[in-house]
């Protein structure tokens, strides 16, 4: 390689050890910024890890390191945590002050500043990275132009994508930051109430009192008739505020969505990442080889998609009941497998097509020309061209397992109780519908529709960002989303 | 060049007569001026050339004729388009369709797609020759099987129960005139018709063409951005840029003696022409998107022999030939047998002259839904 | 290579693709980690668990010194059974939900509820979504456009459970939302049971008592709407997408203008030019809305207590009938694969490209 041709082909590493100052201002900030919340991330980290292990069935080796791990993690200072700005506290008289609450607020207006400092920290956050991408493109990227400037262009001005990025958005910090979002901890107000206290002032004995968390709910239940409902935006007897109400059992409706909106991330991801694995190497060993190899992929593909997935999950969780396996994130990874293994030849089906394009270029040929390995031709040559396709066609699925499990719990056989799952929340709110207590069964569907709308949306964008003229993968499109959409 | 003599431009009534055609697209965001003021004769038996780079409105002045500008263009107030004496500005959809194919037919650039993929040709023709010449049942067919095989496709009985896919570019090409025929039209529009074609098949559609148009008497107005094919296939030629004619010629005499600059740079953008050493010709920049009435010369910005006035004085039309040939061009520098000033003078006039007459506060006029007076 | 002939081809593909599928379902009913005998049979009780096992073809009875001993059937004899019994038909017996009765009869007392159920979704899911879907593309960008667009959108985007929870709270309750009484509109019927059926079984009635025939009929149909709008739904918001897509992609083509250039009225444009072409892109909703209807047809079913083929499979798989499971999966699989075969039937009447591009 000549001197000249070396200072054209920098790499990125030189090019930013010649020109520091930018990145690392902006490797700086970005640090700071997750240190933050650090806590808050190593806590979701312990969380997945522990779940994993809890149900191995071969002894539980790590599980003393993990209990250490997670109290390490909620040692770390994080800013926006329940400790640093609590909403669980109590009158010490009647209508007088509030103790341990942030500030002496009331407890719904402390919860409401953390819920929106929350979203405001992650709003910083993508603002930083897509100011990061400038930075890049000012100082670091050869090129004045490249092809992505383009798609990131058009996505910019594409305003039902960009309605579906946010509420995506919106959804994955749900998930994320699910404990500092919501009202009360699950483990105390869902999953174990009876093993924890809390104190609240007792209007009839004028002092405060304590009780465990489940003595509460259950007398703060949303059962329709006559009193007993608490509906949106109200406090309980115990001086507790729920956003979205309580439950029939009384358990926080806002924390049981929040905490759902987690399982049903972590179940939407993974079946994701199982369905682009197989898609994906399917697409690019089909598109590469075809004949007869193509022809084994369709056979496969056709007898997994002949058998309905609702029915194979329904089937799946039934011969697994009690299975180790199905004991892992409480069905939930099982669940995933499932709509992964029987998923993938929708999404293979959908990026075939832009795979086989691509396969007749004439790049590809060259490659295979000059003897280039056919796995490196199809990553580096094939591989760019159908990763669009395969996210665009991998966000309007996520909607239909989102929507299939929470069918699943609807029907009692997906996530195991009291684990929340927004479809157990339709389930538990079915009988009260027509009543006062309309809040349990609304409100999860209308966040299952906005949601599922949302990932069909960013889908939608992120097609006509990569390939404007493409209206017509529509049919792939819905044969792909249709595949979950059995619930 | 073409050796085969010119025909002469009879002193027939013309069967088309294009007067200040002007078309305008109405986006969310802008106002396109895509014709402004275009003007034109076609006479039976003659072929009309319309060149000029893509964007200039060539194609937008085809489907003015036809009637196929739909919204958000709009054929302004004041244009006129005459067929055979009758006025089509501001005919109905349904009026318009009487005209289309009965006396105009058009083929278009591309030939898969203008043909509809899930019927056979024979069932497209035979829609044509229904619609236009009451032909059904046999007669139908056997009239369709002569089309095809005047346009030169063998085997034409079974090729007419064949799909458009199951022919290849130029038969399709072929397919698509002949359907234009089955029409039976005085007016032919051809719109780039072999642009997606190989050369050796566009030779030979040009010859069919100047076949057909010699066998039927036939007017054509040939639109295409490939000064080799308008040497070809045209009589008289029309040079458009940015919407606006800028000059006209009968073809001998604009290739032999190009006024415009603009034709000028065109010409020299051919391979083969000019000195064999002197580097091949470039126009550098984009066709420019006019937004309304033009004020100034919109070739100026990339004009090699432009002056200030240019971006002043919109040019007009100016006779720029021999006394018996019919050649003009809008150009400031022309005439060039008065000193600059009495020159400008002209053009300047013609542009107080043109505003006057209003042009500026043209009136829309949607051509399907005409004000009820008009009809 | 011809069109038919690329019929033939999907056709003969699915011989072996309908044998894998079982073999799949065959993998987790009998190779997976629940044992058929023992769902059946419940914890305890080995003589009953032999017999069971026995008859299932898990275990063989072998005398050994006159003295009757099990032996397991090895897995590959067992999978060799299992589709033998598939492919000549024999579809076994029920042991838990319709004890020793044979599949075939729990079939035929199930399947008139779910067949009627399916034939109201498709039908609205055809009826309302595609002539939505070419209204919204023929007029683009006006309020009946956007309407449609948006509310199919959002429409397929509704969870079928909760959309059909929310339904029977509302009809129950039309008297207090509503005013009038959905119960006893036109014909009384609850808004949760299973319809009656009679007249499709009978269909004589409509001659001996047409009176009560109808009313039957008038019955059985306002009790399935509600369920079949709920199933149909999605499909129907997937059509309504696609048909708007295709009708713009159509109208927008260069044919459509060549045809307008022809002189072509502007009623036959949209009849023979712009109809046909749209319809191909539709043509593979017809698979997805099999598999909307099957796995949809469970949960429609539960709420609204159909006793049909989905919540059979349902109770079946959750009350452990695996041999019962085993034969329903099959009939799914064999319905899904006659609607591919249907698909690839009317590609090619639709489409004459088809087949050709493998050329």
């Amino acid at each position: 390689m000549t001197g000249t041709e070396h200072a054209v082909h920098r790499s990125l590493r030189t090019r930013i050890r010649e020109n520091q100052r930018p990145a690392a201002v902006w490797v700086a900030v970005l640090l700071a910024l997750v240190a933050l919340e650090a806590g808050a991330l190593v806590d979701l980290t312990v969380v997945l890890v522990q779940g994993m292990v809890k149900a191995w069935p071969f002894g539980n080796p790590g599980m003393a390191g993990i209990e250490s791990a997670k109290a390490a993690a909620e040692a770390i200072p994080t800013l926006l945590s329940r400790e640093t700005i609590p909403n669980q506290g109590w009158r010490t008289s009647a209508n007088g002050p509030w103790t341990n609450t942030f500030l002496g607020l009331e407890p719904m207006v402390a919860w409401l500043l953390r819920f929106a400092l929350t979203y405001a920290y992650v709003g910083v956050l993508i603002g930083w990275f897509l100011y990061g991408y400038r930075l890049y493109r000012e100082h670091y990227r050869q090129a004045d132009w490249t092809p992505t400037d383009d798609v990131v262009r058009r996505f910019r001005s594409h305003s039902w994508g960009k309605f579906g990025f946010v509420v995506v958005v919106v959804f994955v910090v749900m998930a994320v930051f699910a404990p500092t979002l919501s009202p009360a901890l699950a483990e105390e107000n869902i999953e174990n109430p009876y093993s924890y206290e809390m104190q609240y002032f007792d209007e009839e004995t004028g002092s405060v009192e304590t009780v465990f968390v489940g003595q509460a709910n259950s007398q703060s239940t949303s059962q329709g008739a006559g009193d007993d409902n608490i509906g949106l935006w109200q406090y309980d007897d115990f001086g507790r505020f729920h956003p979205f109400g309580t439950m029939p059992n009384g358990k926080d409706l806002f924390t049981f969505m929040m905490y759902g909106a987690r399982v049903s991330l972590f179940i939407g991801l993974l079946s994701m990442g199982i369905m682009g694995a197989f898609a994906t190497v399917f697409a690019m060993t089909t598109a590469y080889y075809k004949g007869l190899v193509d022809l084994a992929v369709v056979i496969v593909g056709d007898s997994v998609m002949s058998i309905p997935q609702l029915l194979l999950l329904i089937l799946a969780m039934a011969v697994f009941n009690g299975h180790w396996l199905e004991g892992i994130y409480n069905g939930g990874l099982l669940i995933a497998l499932v709509f992964g293994l029987s998923g993938w030849p929708g999404l293979w089906r959908a990026v075939r097509g832009p795979a086989f394009q691509v396969s007749t270029e004439e790049w590809v040929d060259a490659a295979r020309s000059f003897g280039q390995r056919p796995s490196a031709t199809m990553r580096k040559h094939m591989l760019p061209y159908v990763v669009g396709y395969l996210l665009v066609y991998a966000s309007m699925t996520l909607g239909g397992v989102i929507i299939g499990t929470a069918a699943l719990s609807f029907l009692g056989i997906g996530i195991d109780a009291p684990t929340p799952e927004w479809g157990r929340a339709v389930s538990l709110g079915q009988p009260f519908i027509a009543t006062q207590s309309w809040h349990i069964a609304m409100i999860p569907g209308l966040l299952v529709v906005a949601v599922v709308t949302a990932f069909n949306a960013l889908g939608d964008g992120i097609r006509d960002a990569i390939d404007p003229q493409s209206e017509g993968g529509e049919s792939e499109t819905t044969a792909a989303a249709a595949g979950g959409g059995g619930g | 060049m073409s050796q085969q003599p010119r025909r002469q431009r009879t002193a027939s009534e013309p069967v088309l007569s294009v007067e200040n055609l002007r078309t305008e697209f109405h986006t969310d965001k802008e106002v396109i001026r895509a014709i402004d003021d275009v003007s034109f004769d076609v006479h039976p038996g003659e072929t009309v050339g319309i060149v000029g780079e893509s964007g200039s409105g060539k194609s937008v002045t085809a489907r003015s004729i036809m009637g196929l500008v739909d919204d958000p263009g709009r054929i302004l107030d004041g244009s006129s388009i005459r067929f055979r004496g009758e006025e089509l500005v501001g005919k109905t959809e349904d009026e318009y369709r009487d005209v289309r194919g009965d006396g105009i037919a058009m083929v278009f650039q591309d030939p898969l797609s203008s043909l509809n993929p899930v019927y056979t040709v024979g069932n497209q023709i035979k829609e044509a020759l229904k619609l236009h010449q009451g032909l059904t049942g046999k007669a139908a067919t056997d009239r369709a099987a002569e089309l095809l095989k005047a346009v030169s496709i063998p085997d034409a009985r079974r090729r007419l129960t064949e799909y458009p896919h199951q022919f290849s570019g130029g038969m399709r090409q072929r397919a698509v005139i002949a359907m234009a025929l089955a029409c039976d039209p005085d007016l032919l529009i051809c719109d780039e018709p072999t642009t997606a074609l190989d050369v050796t098949i566009q030779a030979q559609i040009l010859e069919l063409l100047n076949d057909i148009q010699d066998a039927e008497d036939l007017a054509i107005v040939f639109i295409t951005h490939d000064m080799g094919v308008i040497a070809q296939v045209a009589d008289r030629v029309n040079v458009m840029y940015a919407g606006e004619f800028v000059e006209k010629a009968p073809v001998e005499e604009l290739f032999a003696n190009p006024r415009h600059p603009y034709t000028q740079s065109l010409l020299e953008s051919i391979p083969g022409r000019g000195d064999a050493d002197e580097r091949l010709q470039s126009i550098e920049g984009d066709v420019p998107t006019p937004h309304g009435a033009a004020t100034y010369c919109r070739f100026a910005p990339r004009c090699p022999k432009a002056f200030d006035e240019c971006d002043a004085i919109h040019p007009a039309h100016v006779d720029v030939g021999e006394e018996d040939v019919e050649h003009t061009a809008a150009c400031l520098l022309y005439p060039d047998d008065l000193p600059q000033e009495e020159a400008l003078a002209i053009h300047q006039e013609h542009q107080t002259e043109a505003e006057r007459t209003g042009d500026g506060d043209a009136q829309l006029v949607d051509e399907n839904t005409p004000p009820e007076e008009e009809q | 290579m011809s069109r038919w002939k690329y019929f033939l081809q999907r056709l003969v593909l699915t011989v072996p693709i309908l044998l894998l599928a079982m073999s799949i379902v065959f993998l987790i009913v009998r190779a997976g980690p629940l044992d058929p005998a023992r769902a059946i049979v419940g914890m305890g009780n080995p003589a009953g668990y032999h017999d069971v096992a026995v008859d299932l073809g898990i275990e063989r009875a072998v005398r050994v010194d006159g003295e009757v001993r099990y032996v397991d059937v090895p897995l590959w004899q067992q999978y060799v059974d299992f589709m033998a019994g598939l492919l000549t038909l024999d579809l076994g017996q029920s042991w838990v939900i319709y004890p020793e009765t044979s599949v075939y009869e729990v079939i035929a007392l199930r399947a008139p509820r779910t067949l009627w159920l399916g034939f109201w979704s498709v039908l609205i899911a055809l009826f309302v979504g595609i002539p939505l879907g070419f209204y919204a593309g023929l007029n683009p960008n006006t309020w009946g456009d956007y309407t449609a667009s948006f509310g199919g959108i959002v429409w397929r985007a509704m969870p079928n459970f909760w959309l059909a929870v929310i339904l029977v709270a509302v009809l129950s309750n039309s008297q207090q939302l509503f005013g009038f009484s959905w119960q006893q509109l036109v014909v009384p019927t609850n808004v949760v049971t299973a319809p009656n059926l009679g007249f499709l079984t009978d269909p004589g009635m409509f001659l001996s008592d047409p009176g009560r025939a109808f009313n039957q009929l008038l019955g059985a149909t306002k009790q399935i709407l509600p369920a079949a709008i709920v199933l149909g739904s999605s499909s129907m918001g997937n059509e309504m997408r696609i048909g708007r897509t295709a009708v713009l992609e159509t109208i927008n083509s260069n044919y459509v203008e060549t045809a307008r250039a022809k002189g072509v009225s502007a009623r036959s444009i949209v009849w023979k030019h712009v109809f046909r072409n749209a319809l191909i892109p539709l043509i593979p909703i017809i698979t997805a809305e099999a598999f909307l209807l099957i796995g949809g047809s469970v949960i429609v079913e539960y709420i609204f207590a159909i006793n049909g083929l989905g919540q059979l499979f349902f109770t079946a798989a959750t009350k452990g009938d695996l041999p019962l499971v085993g034969s329903l999966a099959f009939i799914f699989i064999l319905l899904t694969l006659s609607l591919n075969v249907l698909q690839d039937f009317l590609y090619t009447i639709i489409d004459p490209r088809v087949g050709y591009e493998e050329n």
